[in-house]
């Protein structure tokens, strides 16, 4: 098999998020998935049976490397020397694709608070987010593409909504877009809007990877908030991929599942579901 | 409000418990709704660091029962949150904070219990090395052992404690001896390094700890094992240099 370092881009077929318990498998035979992704964070450590299983793999998988914790939309700048860490690493495992967030996790004093969360889309949170996108694409010598979050709350001032400010990023710094679709209708459903109206409005030709994944319901005192969580996706969303597949072309995607992480059978499974739908929009799989 | 002033504010909200009726006012959304909404990311904010913890100090976990566990956690997250985001390296100032939390005073062998656990998180994620195998060291010329200088393996922790860590350890993993059989009264020095890609840890004599610590110490081979025998009478230096290259643990000193 030719070393996949060389594949420049990632296949426009379903792939997987690599998790440790499914390492063993993966190590003792090659397993059907079209290419993998990792979260970037968990692999910053200088050594270890996880990096030296991914040093193991690359040569087998096209790589996406998923990082969760740069914070894009911190209002005083990105962590240099977290930068600096992601940058051997993507030089380290040459990944076909580098995304991030929409999102801010560390506050300006420091602290990183370990989760997505939500940028009011002024004309102020735009400038700092492009300068951030501009700073990291530099350090890390890569587009990034950035991934549309779940939202669970919305703030009054915004000068555009969030495909909107999505699209000002991709015009203002080049990146390219990281559509997930199950994050697409959680946030709708949160905010009482329409799944398919962001894709009217997002470049879809800046589209290089889509995520598919899950999401649990929570009772509230006034309805129910969804909440991504990342376990098995639902129907509508299934069918929020078809749309998008017919709508953007054929596009990689991944099956983003870890919590309660299931039996790698049961993860190719879904992988296989995703591929028929790239097949089902009629598209030839590359 | 300011974009920077905006995440303050959040961290307050999220991480401090903070009720500042300055975040709901900025949001969108029905005014009996904006507490819930909030509250998603507070659970998401605690869940997610509270579980860099779990997965770190699993015995902790199980020795103070899980809500225990959760609410301690939860005091040192607001007390010490992580500063960068490369989790795995978060937890290291846990063990400290549980040997002054108050509310687990009556527990003093908890802290170093927590401890070991960190130790052998380290040890999982700590740099590669080529160790030091026999043949190599058998190919030395005898002329130049003396002046030797081998150092532990980058993933090499050694710790002493007035308690039985490693049996308290050991009695809560799966096939592990049994907990009422662990002397509270004897105190334990325990190693734990990485060997073939598996984190391993077994008990230390006297001897092979000096022996340890004196290399740590870039001192050289015949000088730290005299100090060894000087700690440990019963110290014998070569079954014990043995042991240690067996175990992959020993590392030829850079410079």
């Amino acid at each position: 098999m030719a070393d996949a370092r060389d594949r420049a881009v990632l296949p426009a077929r379903a792939g997987i998020g690599l998790r440790h318990p499914h390492l063993p498998e993966f190590l003792a035979a090659p397993q059907p998935a079209a290419w993998l992704e990792v979260h970037s964070e968990n692999y910053l450590a200088p050594g270890g049976p996880r990096l030296a299983a991914l040093e193991r793999l690359r040569g087998d998988y096209p790589l996406s490397c998923h990082g969760v914790g740069l914070s894009l939309g911190s209002a005083e700048g990105l962590d240099r020397a977290h930068l600096a860490r992601l940058r051997a690493l993507y030089d380290r495992f040459e990944p076909a694709a580098v995304s991030e967030h929409l999102a801010w996790s560390t506050v300006p004093d420091g602290v990183f608070l370990a989760d997505l969360l939500p940028l009011p889309y002024t004309r102020e949170a735009l400038d700092a987010v492009v300068a951030n996108i501009d700073c990291a694409q530099e350090a890390l010598g890569r587009r990034l593409l950035i991934e549309n979050p779940s939202t669970y709350l919305r703030f009054c001032r915004a000068d555009w909504d969030e495909a909107g400010f999505l699209a000002e990023l991709v015009r203002r710094t080049g990146c390219g877009l990281l559509l997930d679709v199950n994050n697409l209708y959680v946030s709708a459903a949160n905010h009482g809007t329409d799944p398919l109206a962001p894709l009217d409005c997002l470049p879809l030709a800046a589209v290089e990877e889509i995520h598919i994944a899950g999401h649990a319901r929570a009772a509230t005192a006034t309805g129910e908030l969804l909440i991504d969580d990342h376990g098995s996706a639902a129907e509508p969303v299934w069918a929020l991929l078809a749309t998008t597949l017919a709508r953007a072309g054929p596009k990689p995607i991944l099956v983003e599942w870890d919590t309660n992480i299931p039996e790698l059978p049961i993860l190719l499974g879904e992988a296989e579901r995703a591929d028929a739908c790239l097949r089902g929009a009629g598209h030839a799989l590359g | 409000m300011r974009l920077a002033e905006l995440q303050r504010l959040m961290r307050r909200t999220l991480l401090d418990g903070g009720r500042d009726p300055a975040l709901p006012a900025l949001l969108a959304d029905p005014p009996e709704q904006r507490e819930r909404r909030l509250a998603v990311y507070r659970n998401n904010v605690c869940h997610a660091l509270a579980s860099v913890l779990d997965a770190a100090f699993p015995v902790v976990r199980q020795l103070v029962g899980a809500e225990c566990f959760t609410a301690t956690a939860l005091a040192f997250v607001a007390e010490q949150p992580p500063r960068q985001p490369a989790l795995y390296e978060y937890g290291g100032d846990f063990p400290a904070f549980l040997a002054r939390f108050r509310p687990l005073v009556e527990l003093p062998w908890l802290a170093d219990v927590a401890r070991l656990e960190w130790a052998r998180n380290e040890a999982l994620f700590a740099a590669e090395r080529e160790s030091l195998t026999p043949a190599r060291l058998a190919a030395v010329p005898a002329a130049e052992l003396t002046d030797l200088r081998l150092q532990p393996h980058p993933s090499a922790r050694w710790l002493e404690s007035p308690w039985p860590i490693h049996a308290t350890w050991d009695a809560h993993q799966p096939g592990g001896g049994p907990l009422e059989a662990v002397d509270l009264e004897r105190a334990e020095s325990v190693l734990v390094w990485r060997q073939s890609g598996s984190v391993r840890q077994r008990l230390l004599s006297d001897g092979e700890f000096a022996l340890l610590a004196a290399l740590a110490a870039n001192r050289p081979l015949a000088a730290a094992a005299a100090s060894a025998a000087e700690r440990d009478s019963a110290f014998d230096f070569s079954v014990a240099l043995a042991r240690f290259l067996n175990e992959a643990l020993l590392v030829c000193a850079t410079g």
